[in-house]
C-alpha cells in the first residue's frame, strides 16, 4: 500500500466506523449487520426504484483456516440480509484456479465482483479485465499492485497491526527483552506489512533500543509449522521474553511448542486476528496476553460496497456520497482487560 | 530414437567396474555413505555456527522428535516407491485421521479410541488407494493425487474447518502426562528419550528387517525392480502392490497420533505438503524412484539431512528466502555426491 | 583400393577392465564379413568403437583410407556406418515411414514433409525387396523380421555403406532368417559392405563371404574363408576342440508329468494338447508367431485359456495363476530373460532364490542359507562370475540365463518349460546348457524346450513337435527327426508368409 493514500483512506474509514457504530447502536445485532443497516437505509430510502436484483460474485481462497473462514461466513450473511442481492460465493485451491475462475465468471457478466485473492500480485491481471469488461471489482485485504484493478478496496490495516503488536510488547517489557516473531506466510503483502509496521514502531517505542528481535521465521498461518519453528527456535535461545505471531490459530502450535518445553513462566506471547481459542485463553491468563484484532467482518462491509456500486448509489452521510475508493478497518488490541467487550466478534 | 548403446547388444561385455566384491559394497552402501558424510557436515556445520544450542543432546532429541512424523510417513513411502510406485496423499491422510481420531474424542474420548480411530481411518483410505492401484489399475500418481484432495477435503469436513482440542488427553496434568496417554507420546520421555523418537525408531527397524529380511520385502522390491519376472518367479504381483499402500495409510496414522501428541489437538490443515518431504527424504537417501531399488538406511539418512537442514537454517535465523535456496542447494548436492547411476 | 573398413591394434581399456586388447581386421567393399567369438571376446565394443559409441584408447578405424573420427557417433553415420542391434531398438507406437526417418525427418520449411518420408520409405522397402511391408502401419504391428527389415531401411536412409548387424538372426527363425538373407544379398550387391555378427555358425557358410575370429579382446584368425569347417572354428572360438556339442540323447523313463488339454487362446493358440513324461525332453518347433511362447504361457498360467486345461501329476492347475503353477513344480526361463527372466539390478543370489524364498524364511530370511543354497547352484551350472553377490546386469547373456536355470534347480521343480534358452549364447555355453538339460532329463524332470533353431532341438529332443499358427502340426521322435522337415512342416501350406501380424 502506499503511504501516500494512507492519510485519506484512515480518514474514510474512521468516518464509515463512526457511521457504523452509530447505527450499530440501533441495531439488536452484532457489528456485521451494522454497516449493512446502514447501507440498507440507503437503500430504504431510495426505495426500490433502482432497478431490479443485482448478481455479486465473490471468489475467496479456500476457507481452511478460521479468519478465512470466518471471511466467508460474514460475506453469506451479508448478502442474506437483501432481497434484491442474487450471490455467489467461489472458493479457489490456489492462485491458478482463482484466475480461472474469475475468467469464468466474467463471462457471466456479474453486475460486481467481490475478490479476496490469494495472491494480489498474480490475480491483478484478471481483475483488470474484469473491470475492463465493466464489472466493478470490491478488492478485500489483499491488494492488487494496480490500481485500475479494482472500483473500491477495503482492507485491514496489517500495517497498524504491527504498530500494535509492538506497542504493547515495548510497554509490556519496558524496552527490555528478547523477541520472537512468527511470521505468516512469506512473500504476501500481508505478511511483510504485519512486520513493518512492528519493527518501525519498536525503533519509535524504544528509540534507545533495548529489545532485540532473535529470530524471525514464517509459520505459513499452519499451526504444524508453528509448532516445528518454535520447538527450533526454542533450541537455539536459552531467553526468550515475548512471542509475536501472525496468526491466532499458527499461535496455537506455538503456544504448544513452548507449553512442551515447560517453558510457558518464560515469556508471554500474542497472536492476531481474534480466534474464540485466542480470546478463551487471553481471558484465563497465562502466555496467551493479547491478540489484534483483524476484522473479518470487512467482508460484509465488501459486499454492501459491491452492492452499492451495482445499484449506482452511494453513502449519503459522506459527501460526496460515492462509494470510497477505499476503505481501512482499523485494528484494535485485545487483552485481558477488555476481551469482553470484543469476545462479540470472535470467530472460530 | 534408438535406446541407449549400453542395454542394446545382447552380447555386451561386463560393463568395466572395478571388482566384484568392491561394486557390491559400492552398491547401494556407498551411497549411503556418501548421505552419511552429509548427515555429519552438517551437523558440524550446526556445531560450529551455533557452538551453545547446536551440539547439545537437548537439540538431538528436538531434531529426532521433529523428524519422527515425517521419518514414519518416509519408511511407508519407501515401501510405496519400492514398487515403482508414489503416495501424494500421505500428508492430507495425516490431517484427516488426526481429525477422525479428534472428532471421535470430543467432547470426551480415551486415547485408546483415539489412537484407534486415528489408525483405522488412515489404513482405510490408504486402502482405497491400494484397491484404486492394485485393482482398478489407475496409475499411483492419479490415484493418490485423488486421495491428497478428497482427504484433506474430508480432513476439513469433519469438524467443520475447525481444529479439535485434544490437551484433555493427557491422563494427568499437563506436563507431565500420564504413560500411554495421547501427550505422552508427543511430550513425554523414557530414559530420557522422547516416545515419539521411539516410535520412529521402532519404525524404522521394524521397517528394515521387513524390506531386507523378509520374503514380503523381497517380493516388494522385486515386483518394482521388474513386474513380469516377479510374476513368472510366482511372486503375487498384485497383492503385494495392494499391501504397500495400505501401509502407507496406517504409517500415515501413526504419524497423525505422533503430530497430534505434540500439537495439542487436531488441525484439518495440518500435514500439508509432508508428502514431499517423505518423498524427498527416500530419493536423497538412494531409493529409486523407477523402483527395485530401496533402502531404509538411506530413507532414515534422508531424514535425518532434511531434519537438520530445518534446524540449522532456522536455529541461524536465515530468511526465508535464502533458506529456500540453501536447502534446495544441500539436497541437490546430496544427490550429486552419490554414485551417478543413484541419479535416475 | 583400400578396404571400406580397416581396424588397426584397436585398443579398448575401461577403468579395471581391457575390453580389446588389439584388434586388427578389414572389410571389403561389397562383402559380408562375419565376426565370430565367444560372449565377453569383445565384439560388442568393436563394434561399439566403429560405430563411435565409445572411443577406442588406442589404435586406429580408418573408412575408405581415411581415419573417423572417434567417439562420434554422428560422424560415424555421416560417413556411412551404420549398425542394428540385436535387440530391436524401434519405437514400437511410430509407423514405419517415422521409424525410418527417426531424427531425421525430411521437412518442409519448419512442418514434416509426410507425403515425402512415406513415399521414400516405400522406396528403400522397395530396395529390400519388401513393398508389402506399408508405411503406414505401425511398428509394433510387425513381426520381428518386418521390424529388422524397417531397421535396414533405417540404415540405408543414412546412405550407408557399412552396415553393422549385431546378432540379426537371433530373433527370427528359419523361414525368416531367409528373409533376412535375401535383404543382405540385395545390399551387397549394390556395394554394400556387411558386418555379421552371429553365433550361429551354418549361417555362416550360407551368407558370409570371409570370417574374423575374436577372442579374449584379439584378434585369433582373420581373413579365413567361408567355408572354413566348422569345428575348425569353434576350436579357434574356445581355444580348445568341442568334443561333443550335444549330450547323450534322453529317453522318456517315467509317467506322464505335464498333460496340457485342448488349451486355446486365441488367436494365437487354438486347441493344443501335448504330455511330457518324467525324464523327457520334448522339442516345440516352428515359426516365430506359431503360438509356441503363448502356449507356454497357458502351460504356466501367465495366460487364462478360453478352453482346456493343463494337469501337472494329474492334478488341474487353476488357470491363470503362475504362482499356483510353480507350487505344482512347474518353471517358466522365458523367452526374454531381460525383460522377464531376471531383475537385472538384482545379484545372482537374489535372481536365484526368488521363487523359493519360504525355504529360507524361519520368521525372518536367513541370508546366510540363501546364499549358501544359491551358490550351490550357481556352481552346479559353472556359472562365471564365482562371485554371486553381483549384479546380474554384467552377466553375458548365457550366464544370464543360467542364473534363470539355477531358480529352478533350486526349487527341484518337475517340470521346466524353456523358451529359446540358447538365444544369444556362444557355442561353448550352448554345449553347456545341452548338459544340463540332459541332466535335468536323467534326474526325472519333464522338459518342453521351444526353440527357433530346429537343429539343437533335433541334437537334444527325445520327441519334437512342430506348431504352426497355433496348432501342433507334425510330431517325431528326435532320434529320426531332421531339420529339413521340421521346417518344411513349419512352413507349409502357404510358403508366402505375411509378414504384418494381425493384431487382436
Amino acid at each position: 500500500m502506499s503511504m501516500m493514500r494512507l492519510p485519506a483512506a484512515l480518514a474514510v474509514a474512521a468516518l464509515l466506523a463512526v457511521g457504523a457504530a452509530a447505527c450499530g447502536g440501533d441495531s439488536d445485532d452484532d457489528g456485521a449487520t451494522a454497516t449493512q443497516a446502514a447501507a440498507g437505509a440507503t437503500t430504504g430510502g431510495e426505495g426500490g426504484g433502482a432497478g431490479g436484483p443485482v448478481s455479486i460474485v465473490a471468489s475467496v481462497p479456500p476457507t481452511d483456516h478460521g479468519w478465512l473462514g470466518a471471511i466467508s461466513k460474514n460475506a453469506q450473511a451479508a448478502a442474506d440480509e437483501f432481497d434484491d442481492v442474487d450471490f455467489r460465493l467461489l472458493e479457489a485451491a490456489d492462485a491458478d484456479s482463482q484466475a480461472q475462475q474469475i475468467e469464468q465468471v466474467i463471462s457471466d457478466r456479474p453486475d460486481a465482483l467481490v475478490v479476496l485473492p490469494q495472491d494480489g500480485a498474480a490475480l491483478t491481471p484478471v481483475a483488470q479485465r474484469a473491470e475492463a469488461a465493466g464489472i466493478p471489482v470490491v478488492n478485500v485485504d489483499r491488494l492488487f499492485t494496480a490500481p485500475d484493478a479494482a472500483t473500491a478496496t477495503i482492507l485491514g490495516d496489517n500495517y497498524q497491526i504491527g504498530v500494535l503488536a509492538a506497542d504493547y510488547i515495548a510497554r509490556r517489557l519496558d524496552c527490555r527483552g528478547n523477541v520472537v516473531e512468527i511470521q505468516g506466510l512469506a512473500g504476501i503483502s500481508v505478511t511483510e506489512e504485519r512486520t513493518r509496521g512492528f519493527v518501525d514502531e519498536l525503533r519509535k517505542a524504544c528509540p534507545d533500543g533495548g529489545i532485540d528481535i532473535v529470530a524471525r521465521q514464517p509459520g505459513d498461518f499452519n499451526p504444524d509449522t508453528g509448532l516445528r519453528v518454535m520447538e527450533t527456535i526454542l533450541q537455539a535461545q536459552d531467553r526468550i521474553d515475548a512471542v509475536y505471531t501472525h496468526d491466532d490459530d499458527m499461535a496455537q502450535g506455538v503456544v504448544q511448542a513452548i507449553r512442551n518445553a515447560g517453558r510457558d513462566d518464560e515469556m508471554f506471547l500474542t497472536g492476531v486476528g481474534g480466534s474464540q481459542d485466542a480470546m478463551e485463553q487471553i481471558k484465563e491468563g497465562g502466555l496467551y496476553e493479547a491478540t489484534f484484532l483483524y476484522n473479518p467482518n470487512m467482508a460484509a462491509s465488501a459486499v454492501n460496497m459491491a452492492r452499492l456500486i451495482a445499484l449506482g448509489e452511494g453513502f449519503p452521510e459522506l459527501v460526496p456520497p460515492e462509494v470510497p475508493r477505499q476503505i481501512i478497518v482499523p485494528a484494535a488490541t485485545v487483552t485481558s482487560e477488555n476481551v469482553e467487550q470484543y469476545e462479540q466478534y470472535a470467530f472460530n | 530414437m534408438t535406446t541407449s548403446p549400453a542395454s542394446g547388444p545382447g552380447t555386451a561385455a561386463a560393463p568395466p567396474s572395478g571388482g566384484g566384491r568392491a561394486r557390491r559394497l559400492s552398491g547401494v552402501r556407498l551411497q549411503e555413505y556418501a548421505l552419511v558424510l552429509v548427515v555429519i557436515a552438517l551437523f558440524v556445520a550446526g556445531s560450529i555456527l551455533k557452538p551453545d544450542s547446536f551440539p547439545t543432546w537437548d537439540n538431538v532429541r528436538n531434531m529426532l522428535t521433529q523428524a519422527s512424523v515425517v521419518g514414519v510417513l518416509a519408511i511407508g513411502m519407501t515401501f510405496v516407491i519400492a514398487t515403482a510406485g508414489i503416495d501424494l496423499s500421505v500428508g492430507s491422510m495425516v490431517a484427516a485421521a488426526g481429525m477422525f481420531g479428534g472428532v471421535l474424542v470430543d467432547p470426551e474420548g480415551s486415547t485408546l479410541l483415539f489412537v484407534f480411530g486415528a489408525l483405522a481411518f488412515a489404513t482405510a483410505l490408504g486402502s482405497i488407494n491400494a484397491i484404486a492401484v492394485a485393482y482398478g489399475r489407475v496409475v499411483p500418481f492419479i490415484a493418490t493425487l485423488a486421495m491428497f484432495s478428497i482427504a484433506r477435503g474430508i480432513a476439513l469436513l469433519l469438524n467443520d474447518k475447525l481444529p479439535v482440542g485434544l490437551l484433555e488427553l493427557n491422563g494427568g496434568s499437563f506436563g507431565d502426562p500420564a504413560p500411554f496417554s495421547l501427550m505422552w507420546f508427543g511430550t513425554g520421555r523414557i530414559l530420557g528419550i522422547p516416545v515419539s523418537v521411539y516410535v520412529f525408531l521402532g519404525v524404522v527397524v521394524a521397517g528394515w528387517l521387513v524390506l531386507n529380511r523378509t520374503r514380503y520385502g523381497r517380493y516388494v522390491v522385486a515386483v518394482g525392480g521388474n513386474r513380469e519376472a516377479a510374476r513368472i518367479a510366482g511372486v503375487p504381483v498384485r497383492r503385494t502392490i495392494l499391501s504397500v499402500y495400505v501401509l502407507s495409510g496406517l504409517l500415515a496414522g501413526v504419524a497423525a497420533v505422533l503430530l497430534c501428541a505434540r500439537l495439542g489437538s487436531a488441525s484439518p490443515v495440518s500435514g500439508n505438503l509432508y508428502e514431499l518431504d517423505a518423498i524427498g527424504a527416500v530419493v536423497i537417501g538412494g531409493t529409486s524412484l523407477a523402483g527395485g531399488r530401496a533402502t531404509i538406511v538411506g530413507t532414515f539418512l534422508g531424514v535425518l539431512t532434511f531434519a537438520l537442514i530445518f534446524s540449522l537454517m532456522t536455529q541461524l535465523d536465515l530468511s526465508t528466502e535464502v533458506q529456500q535456496v540453501v536447502k534446495g542447494a544441500i539436497v541437490l548436492g546430496a544427490v550429486l555426491i552419490q554414485r551417478p547411476e543413484a541419479r535416475l | 583400393m583400400a578396404p571400406v573398413l580397416e581396424v588397426r591394434g584397436l585398443v579398448k581399456e575401461y577403468p579395471g577392465v581391457k575390453a580389446l586388447k588389439g584388434v586388427d581386421f578389414a572389410v571389403e567393399r561389397g562383402e559380408v564379413h562375419c565376426l565370430l567369438g565367444p560372449n565377453g571376446a569383445g565384439k560388442s565394443t568393436l563394434i561399439k568403437c566403429v560405430s563411435g559409441a565409445v572411443a577406442p584408447t588406442a589404435g586406429e578405424i580408418l573408412l575408405d583410407g581415411d581415419p573417423l573420427p572417434v567417439g562420434d557417433p554422428s560422424a560415424s553415420l555421416r560417413r556411412g556406418v551404420a549398425t542394428i542391434y540385436q535387440e530391436l531398438d524401434l519405437v514400437d507406437e511410430l509407423t514405419v515411414a517415422q521409424s525410418v526417418f527417426l531424427a531425421h525427418e525430411p521437412r518442409r520449411g519448419p512442418f514434416l514433409d509426410l507425403e515425402r518420408m512415406r513415399r521414400d520409405a516405400a522406396a528403400l522397402l522397395a530396395r529390400l525387396g519388401h513393398e508389402a511391408i506399408d508405411p503406414r502401419t505401425k511398428v509394433r504391428e510387425l513381426r520381428p523380421a518386418a521390424q529388422q527389415v524397417v531397421s535396414i531401411a533405417r540404415a540405408l536412409s543414412h546412405d550407408v555403406r557399412l552396415l553393422i548387424m549385431d546378432e540379426p538372426s537371433a530373433i527370427l527363425d528359419d523361414g525368416e532368417i531367409e528373409t533376412l538373407f535375401g535383404v543382405v544379398r540385395r545390399l551387397t550387391a549394390d556395394g554394400v559392405s556387411v558386418v555379421y555378427i552371429s553365433h550361429r555358425l551354418d549361417e555362416i557358410r550360407r551368407i558370409g563371404d570371409r570370417v574374423t575370429v575374436l577372442t579374449d579382446g584379439r584378434t585369433a584368425a582373420t581373413d579365413l574363408p567361408a567355408a572354413t569347417p566348422t569345428d575348425e572354428l569353434v576350436e579357434l572360438m574356445v581355444g580348445r576342440a568341442v568334443e561333443q556339442l550335444y549330450p547323450e540323447r534322453p529317453h522318456a523313463s517315467g509317467e506322464v508329468v505335464l498333460d496340457v488339454r485342448g488349451v486355446r487362446r486365441l488367436p494365437s493358440v487354438r486347441a493344443v494338447s501335448l504330455q511330457v513324461r518324467a525324464g523327457e525332453v520334448v522339442g516345440l518347433g516352428g515359426l516365430v508367431g506359431s503360438g509356441r511362447t503363448e502356449l507356454l504361457r497357458l502351460i504356466y498360467g501367465l495366460d487364462a485359456p478360453q478352453a482346456g486345461e493343463v494337469r501337472v501329476g494329474g492334478r488341474r492347475l487353476p488357470p491363470g495363476r503362475p504362482d499356483r503353477a510353480i507350487a505344482a513344480g512347474l518353471g517358466l526361463a522365458p523367452e526374454d530373460r531381460k525383460s522377464q527372466g531376471l531383475l537385472l539390478d538384482w545379484s545372482l543370489t537374489k535372481n536365484v532364490s526368488l521363487a523359493d524364498l519360504g525355504r529360507f524364511e524361519r520368521g525372518l530370511l536367513s541370508v546366510r542359507a540363501e546364499r549358501a543354497a544359491a551358490r550351490e547352484q550357481l556352481q552346479r551350472l559353472r556359472t562365471v562370475p564365482a562371485d554371486a553377490e553381483r549384479a546380474v546386469r554384467e552377466l553375458s547373456g548365457g550366464n544370464q540365463q543360467k542364473v534363470v536355470l539355477a531358480r529352478w534347480l533350486l526349487r527341484s521343480c518337475r517340470v521346466l518349460l524353456l523358451d529359446e534358452p540358447t538365444r544369444g549364447v556362444d557355442v561353448a555355453t550352448k554345449a553347456e546348457l545341452y548338459r544340463v538339460i540332459g541332466d535335468l532329463a536323467a534326474a526325472g524332470v519333464a522338459v518342453l524346450v521351444v526353440s527357433s533353431e530346429l537343429g539343437e532341438l533335433v541334437g537334444i529332443c527325445s520327441r519334437i513337435l512342430v506348431m504352426r499358427e497355433g496348432e501342433t502340426v507334425f510330431e517325431v521322435d528326435g532320434e529320426r527327426a531332421s531339420e529339413r522337415e521340421l521346417l518344411r512342416h513349419a512352413v507349409a501350406p502357404t510358403e508366402t508368409a505375411d509378414l504384418i501380424e494381425e493384431v487382436t
